[in-house]
């Protein structure tokens, strides 16, 4: 390589046109006037960091744009088996902290997903090693959506797992919880048959303290406990027990069933939850002339999905807030009315939701003919025997999902109660990854706490999370969110066909366009292209890894200068700067 | 092919055939048309050439500079205001030697706000190191896009080519639009003898002290002089490939003429229509229309001037506290010369006010009737 020196022109002649060095600059490796160094680090995308499922939320639509559709497909699978059931029943939490929200609305991210699920051709689920001992087997108890995650996880680490399911179908709460035109059965069904394509067995009609006991699992060298909760809770008032009142999840089990259920022409539902919703929408469909769901709270305190809140009204259903029932009155113990009484908001309670109180003197009667209490739900834990603590109503866990029996896990509703599918997915794969470690002798050690996630094939990312003032706006314009289609209120009443419409690919492309892929490198090129120094290097696009690894750029740190630049322009956070001396210590 | 087509547009079909690689413009009236069309070109792919939106016009002239050092074939368009903001880097261009082609719409310079034709923006910006073409026609203003190119990739020097507002700028004409196959015979791609590239970096404009400073100057005043000839041989190379020849002044009517009148731009068009009538009236006038401004071609002056006895400079323009440009510059011209004709100079149509038949014939009494210009200035149609 040349060195410095100074020439001296003896005529005119001699020199260029114009001012330039005659020799190349590459003998200065300006490198070394750095005081920052940038480095490229991907953050954690707050989709990424609100997915109880562990998704990956963010790469798998960067796929999606680079129009991997099957890659995108197989990255969701790699962490969730049932992302046609997530892509239509997950309250998406995930578009809740979306940073698009605030530049024309959130992605449609279970739109995306569902679209992802139902890409044509037989699905595979993805390989993995397997890693589980020799003949090692895992009893599942339950087969809702913790039951088949860990079951699916361990199944493709080489586990022989049987999953024992008290109905005498599986699914869970996913089959007789959640009805057929919010979850389509043959959705439903083949995700559950890929599953069981993989070896697993699910042995149904089997219920754990009916027809199983714990002793009878002895074999196993892990248990899986997820039986959900599946009980509904009780009004506590005089004359529920009058023929008529059905509590709500009965009511669900027996409608999905495939049970005949008499539908009083006059339902009232008791309750602001998913279930109170869906009672309301069957009873609608089961020939129901008029539904009220009674809420003693306000619609803002409802814990119900929105789209499902504003579904269920769209259909005829009346929503009366601020009101309770008092007394379920009878004749010759059939239900006639409720009486009623109206409530006012108060202080907050612990949930952080306004308490609400009877208003004195405010006491009514609607006449009735059905009952329903949607009021939540509660495990039915009489199996469990005295090595195995429970509290709350909950199974006791840690952080690995262990109960207080060592070789004994537990996930899912029954352990967290924390009501969603995606938790309860999440919640299964957390058992799946412990049962693993634990059966292949390693420490338990490390499993972050239940509130977060655990993911299988995870990044390394900066945990984190990209706000919306860390996007950098001079890059993204307003783009409105592409609506998700539903059947016409009055079509859908008459039968239980799905409700919401698939997107189109289309509609997938446009949407996945929008997103900011906030913290992640999507190589768009801006740090490329604004380096003033010329010292990023780009691999060529054929080489440009599609997930995991997200990183196509590399910086020459002989001639980077640190001006930061690229850090400044890059619009997703996906470049920080670190202080050189730092760097070195 | 022809077509009927404004000015502006043939700003934008010279830009096409010339296969220009980098656009970057910042829009003003009247020069918006040219680079909206160039966008849709871009925009639909009949141009593989990047468009670059800049924030303002100090930023185009930046990025069709970098875009030029870098080795491409480099182009804007703007007008008054928008090339007084230029005026830095407009010198950083030439002293840069990159040729780069801009297109300017002579627009008034403000206050008073007006957006009409004036010849000063240009005018003001001669010392800058740029070439520069006035335009009578839209041919001419198509034509001259594809020579600015060949001039300014010989000589390594930019070129402005200046069309009037509204008058060439939004009106429109028959145009030959030559075929790309002729074009590019005539022109080939740009090869650069130094350019910014990352595999073989050098720096470029650094600090120069004093002991280089003036042989670099030298060279590029001495390019300057060489342009003239080139300019005089790419305008008979065009005439030779495209039918139609240019020289750096055209001479009208200028056998045996005594009275001459000296112009350029769109008063050039109107003049034309005048001589023909004085001449059918058995009148020895003239035209001797100036295209080229920068650099100044002295000697086609002086040798079209000789036989004249007086000559009328008609200048859309002024330097202020001096008079007519182009009129000091014929001066400066024949200073020294064997014949001297008498200059009358003339102002007339600031702030696009319409330069009409009449006038040039007022201007043509005037000189009849004058032994000699009765003041260093004459104004022309002003409301005393």
């Amino acid at each position: 390589m040349t060195q410095s020196y100074i020439v001296v022109f003896k005529s005119e002649a001699d020199m260029p046109g114009t001012t330039m060095s005659l020799g190349s600059t590459l003998y200065n490796k300006t490198g070394s006037w750095r005081y920052m160094r940038p480095i490229y680090r991907n953050r954690t995308s707050p989709c990424n960091h609100a997915c109880p499922a562990g998704e990956d939320i963010v790469d798998y639509l960067q796929m999606v744009v680079q129009g991997d559709l099957e890659g995108a497909q197989q990255r969701i699978l790699a962490e969730n088996p049932l992302i046609g059931v997530c892509g239509r029943v997950c309250p998406h939490p995930c578009e809740s902290d979306c940073n698009r929200a605030h530049l024309g609305g959130a992605i449609a991210i279970h739109c995306l997903e569902r679209f992802l699920a139902s890409l044509p051709g037989e699905r595979k689920l993805p390989q993995t090693d397997h890693t589980a001992p020799p003949g090692a087997q895992v009893a599942v108890v339950g087969s809702g959506p913790a039951g088949l995650s860990c079951a699916y996880q361990l199944a493709r680490r080489g586990y022989k797992v049987t999953v024992f399911e008290a109905l005498p179908v599986a699914g869970g709460m996913l089959r007789v919880g959640i009805p057929a035109y919010r979850l389509p059965r043959d959705v439903l069904d083949a995700e559950i048959g890929a599953i069981e394509a993989l070896g697993v067995e699910i042995r149904t009609n089997t219920r754990l303290g009916h027809n199983l006991a714990l002793d009878d699992l002895q074999d196993y060298h892990a248990l899986f406990l997820a039986v959900g909760q599946h009980r509904s809770r009780r009004l506590g008032i005089p004359g529920e027990d009058a023929q008529g009142v059905i509590p709500g999840l009965d009511f669900l089990r027996r409608v999905n069933l495939g049970e005949r259920v008499q539908i009083g022409p006059r339902v009232a539902v008791i309750g602001g939850g998913n279930t109170a919703m869906d009672a309301a929408r069957c009873a609608l469909r089961l020939g129901a002339r008029q539904v009220t769901i009674l809420y003693r709270r306000s619609r803002h305190e409802m814990p119900a999905i929105d789209e499902e809140i504003e579904e269920t009204e769209q259909e005829g259903v009346k929503i009366e807030y601020l009101t309770a029932p008092v007394e379920v009155l009878t004749t010759i113990g059939k239900v006639t009315a409720l009486k009623c009484v109206r409530m006012r908001l108060s202080d907050p309670d612990e949930s952080g939701r306004r308490r609400p109180e009877p208003v004195r003197g405010s006491e009514y009667t609607l006449p009735i003919d059905m009952v329903v209490p949607a009021l939540g739900q509660e495990a039915d834990l009489s199996f469990l025997d005295s090595a195995i603590h429970s509290a709350g109503g909950l199974i006791l866990i840690n952080n690995a999902a262990v109960t207080s029996s060592p070789c004994t896990f537990a996930g899912g509703d029954a352990a967290t109660g924390a009501g969603t599918v995606a938790y309860a997915i999440g919640s299964g794969k957390r058992a799946a990854l412990a049962i693993d470690r634990r059966l292949r002798g390693e420490t338990l050690d490390g499993f972050p706490p239940l509130a977060e996630h655990v993911r299988v094939a995870a990044r390394d990312v900066d945990p984190t999370v990209v706000q919306f003032e860390g996007i950098n706006l001079a890059y993204f314009q307003e783009e409105a969110r592409t609506p998700q289609q539903r059947r016409p209120a009055a079509d859908r009443v008459r039968d239980f066909r799905e409700v919401n419409l698939p997107f189109s690919e289309e509609d997938a492309l446009r949407e996945a366009k929008r997103c900011f892929s906030c913290g992640t490198c999507n190589y768009c090129g801006t740090c490329w292209l604004y380096c003033p120094d010329i010292c990023i290097r780009r691999h060529p696009k054929e080489e440009q890894p599609s997930g995991p690894s997200r990183s196509a750029y590399e910086f020459d740190y002989d001639y980077c200068k640190g001006c930061g630049v690229c850090a400044e322009e890059c619009p997703r956070q996906a470049i920080v700067m670190e202080e050189e001396l730092k760097w070195k210590k | 092919m022809e077509k009927v087509i404004m000015g502006n547009h043939a700003v934008s079909y010279g830009v096409l055939l010339s296969r220009v690689q980098v656009i970057a413009a910042y829009p003003i009236t009247p020069q918006t048309q040219v680079v909206e069309m160039l966008s849709e070109f871009c925009a639909d792919g009949r141009m593989k050439a990047s468009f670059i939106k800049v924030e303002s016009e100090h930023s185009v002239m930046a990025a069709t500079a970098g875009a030029s050092i870098a080795g491409a074939r480099a182009f804007t368009a703007t007008s008054s205001h928008g090339l007084a903001l230029m005026h830095e880097v407009l010198h950083w261009a030439a002293g840069g030697r990159l040729p780069i082609v801009m297109a300017n719409i002579n627009r008034t310079l403000g206050p008073g706000w007006n957006i009409w034709t004036e010849q000063t923006d240009s005018l003001a910006q001669r010392d800058t190191g740029w070439l520069q073409f006035y335009c009578e026609s839209n041919q001419e203003v198509l034509d001259m896009v594809i020579q600015a190119y060949r001039i300014a990739e010989t000589v390594l020097l930019p070129v402005m080519l200046v069309l009037d507002a509204f008058f060439l700028s939004h009106t429109e004409e028959p145009v030959d639009i030559p075929d790309q196959s002729l074009v590019d015979s005539f022109l080939p791609p740009y090869e650069p003898r130094y350019k910014l590239q990352p595999g073989d970096p050098h720096s470029f404009y650094g600090l120069v002290a004093p002991e280089h400073f003036m042989e670099l100057r030298y060279k590029m005043q001495r390019d300057m002089e060489r342009a003239v000839q080139v300019a005089r041989q790419v305008g008979a190379d065009f005439g030779s490939t495209f039918g139609r020849a240019y020289d750096v002044v055209e001479k009208y009517r200028m056998e045996g003429a005594d009275l001459v009148l000296v112009t350029s731009g769109s008063i050039a068009g109107t003049t034309r229509v005048v001589v023909d009538e004085l001449r059918t009236a058995g009148q020895r006038v003239g035209m001797l229309k100036v295209r080229m401004f920068r650099p100044f071609p002295f000697a086609a002056l002086r040798e079209s001037l000789a036989d004249a006895q007086k000559v009328a400079v008609i200048d859309r323009n002024i330097s202020y506290g001096h008079g007519g440009i182009f009129a000091s510059e014929a001066k400066a011209a024949l200073y020294g010369a064997a014949h001297q004709p008498l200059i009358y100079s003339f102002i007339i149509g600031l702030g696009g006010r319409d330069v009409t038949p009449q006038s040039i014939r007022s201007i043509v009494s005037y000189v009849q009737e004058h032994e000699g210009p009765a003041e260093q200035i004459i104004w022309m149609e002003v409301k005393k």
